[in-house]
């Protein structure tokens, strides 16, 4: 462990070196479960060597005692690598969240196995952070579960806001509408969708003058494409 | 569409045609969101501000503030209302056989208005959510925090808050030794681990009238003249924006 090449708080800033390398690409890096399971062990390792430090210090002033020193670099070994952990998680999370206001919410597209509309959204280029591929296996079970929850407390969030009949919350929020109405081109079938005309079939390949608000979730998804 | 709330349903039934004002005396939202602040910084002695003014102001603050401010519920509800009021009537306008073609052009440009003030709305929901979330933590083990924010908010904070404990933990924390395992250390030398609203970060601060002087940090004191743009950390102009005497820009 505490070889010349390697010193206490090595692994955890590989960890953060993740983080930003996730940032800076914005892509979603895999779960890094053995990294994270390494720094939780040298935590131990770390408690048990200040536990034996802090028992042969036995009632010493501890501003005299030749253990003090030793005692406050584990600690500050320790906290340092907490808080690189909870960064990393937390910087998942983040990152998380953005992929799933960025498919507008739609959580069991980006838990999909099968990268359905998402790959093919990865390739229209105009939207490239709406689901890449296969996000599933990138998450640990944890942040299934999160997202899970997450998704369900903003539900209950949407039917508590007065909003929630007239706006849909879930909308993109980056442009305002310009036009009432979008000319889309169908990438992926996706069935029968109702709209103020009535309902229209949106199949593969067709083209179609919408009223925005009725296809806007598609959009998003990656079901339509704006021409 | 008109926030002209003297307007009553009648004028749509009776006539079934829009009178010219409904869109003339509209308040659109600029094209270009840069200029926004220039569009809603005119001077407004003599026009009262509209509720959809009033929620462009307050959607402006809240991106601009750094702290979560107090939840306009009572201005949403009412252009929500609105809104509804106005899609009821062109679902009927649109209905009506007899209505011209210069009628359907402005039903149009009123649609197209609804869809860009519920941008505005989502918009604003969304900020506060996006704080909401951010300081989840910090909002639900400050009680004084509360009052500002809707039931649905604080519903959601408190739900955030410990949704993101239980994932720490989950993942991380309870594979520590037990003395390392809580999420609320405050070490010297370190942040806190709670984000809490950083009240010193500046913001720009636009005089909607003649403002009693604030303490600058420093020890001096600023009085804001009507009108005027100063730039300032935000705990200086804190108490001038609850009271709407200055606005974010």
């Amino acid at each position: 462990m505490n070889t010349s090449t390697r010193q206490y708080g090595d692994l955890a800033t590989q960890l953060i070196q993740e983080s930003r390398r996730s940032t800076a690409t914005d892509t979603l890096l895999k779960y890094n479960d053995v990294l994270v399971r390494t720094i939780v062990r040298e935590q131990r390792q770390l408690e048990s060597l200040i536990q034996s430090a802090l028992s042969n210090q036995d009632g010493l002033d501890p501003g005299n005692d030749p253990m003090t020193p030793t005692v406050l670099l584990y600690q500050t070994a320790i906290l340092r690598n907490k808080r690189c952990l909870l960064a990393y998680h937390h910087h998942r999370i983040e990152r998380l969240k953005d992929l799933y206001w960025s498919v507008g919410g739609a959580l069991p597209l980006l838990l999909s196995t099968h990268a359905t509309a998402p790959s093919n959204a990865a390739n229209m280029g105009a939207d490239a952070t709406s689901a890449p591929a296969d996000i599933r296996s990138k998450l640990s079970p944890h942040e299934v579960d999160f997202l899970r929850s997450y998704n369900a407390s903003l539900l209950t969030f949407r039917s508590g806001v007065l909003a929630t009949e007239e706006v849909d919350l879930f909308a993109p929020i980056l442009k305002p509408p310009k036009d009432l109405h979008v000319l889309v081109r169908v990438v992926l079938d996706c069935g029968v969708i109702q709209t103020e005309v009535g309902a229209i079939d949106f199949r593969r390949g067709q083209r179609f003058m919408v009223r925005r608000a009725d296809v806007e979730h598609l959009i998003v998804q990656g079901y339509l494409e704006e021409v | 569409m008109s926030f002209d709330w003297n307007e009553d349903d009648e004028d749509f039934f009776a006539g079934a045609s829009f009178k010219p004002r409904t869109i003339e005396e509209d308040f659109a939202i600029p094209d270009d969101f840069a200029n926004l602040g220039g569009a809603a910084i005119i001077p407004q002695d003599v026009v009262e501000e509209t509720p959809f003014q009033q929620l462009i102001r307050h959607w402006m603050n809240e991106r601009h503030a750094p702290d979560i401010l107090p939840a306009q519920e009572m201005l949403l509800g009412r252009l929500l209302d609105h809104i509804r009021k106005q899609t009821d009537d062109v679902q009927l306008l649109r209905a009506d056989p007899d209505s011209s073609e210069e009628e359907h052009f402005r039903i149009t440009l009123v649609q197209t208005e609804i869809e860009r003030v519920k941008f505005v709305i989502r918009s604003y929901i969304r900020t506060r959510l996006h704080k909401v979330e951010k300081f989840a933590r910090h909002i639900s083990a400050t009680p004084e925090l509360h009052d500002r924010l809707s039931k649905a908010e604080l519903d959601h904070a408190k739900r955030y808050a410990r949704l993101e404990e239980t994932h720490y933990t989950s993942a991380v924390l309870q594979g520590l030794p037990p003395d390392q395992q809580s999420l609320d250390d405050n070490i010297a030398f370190m942040p806190p681990m709670v984000t809490a609203p950083s009240k010193t970060r500046a913001v720009f601060a636009h005089a909607r009238q003649d403002c009693p002087p604030v303490r600058l940090p420093d020890g001096s004191t600023l009085e804001m003249t009507k009108g005027q743009i100063s730039l300032t950390p935000y705990h200086v102009v804190e108490q001038l924006l609850a009271r709407e005497e200055v606005e974010l820009v």
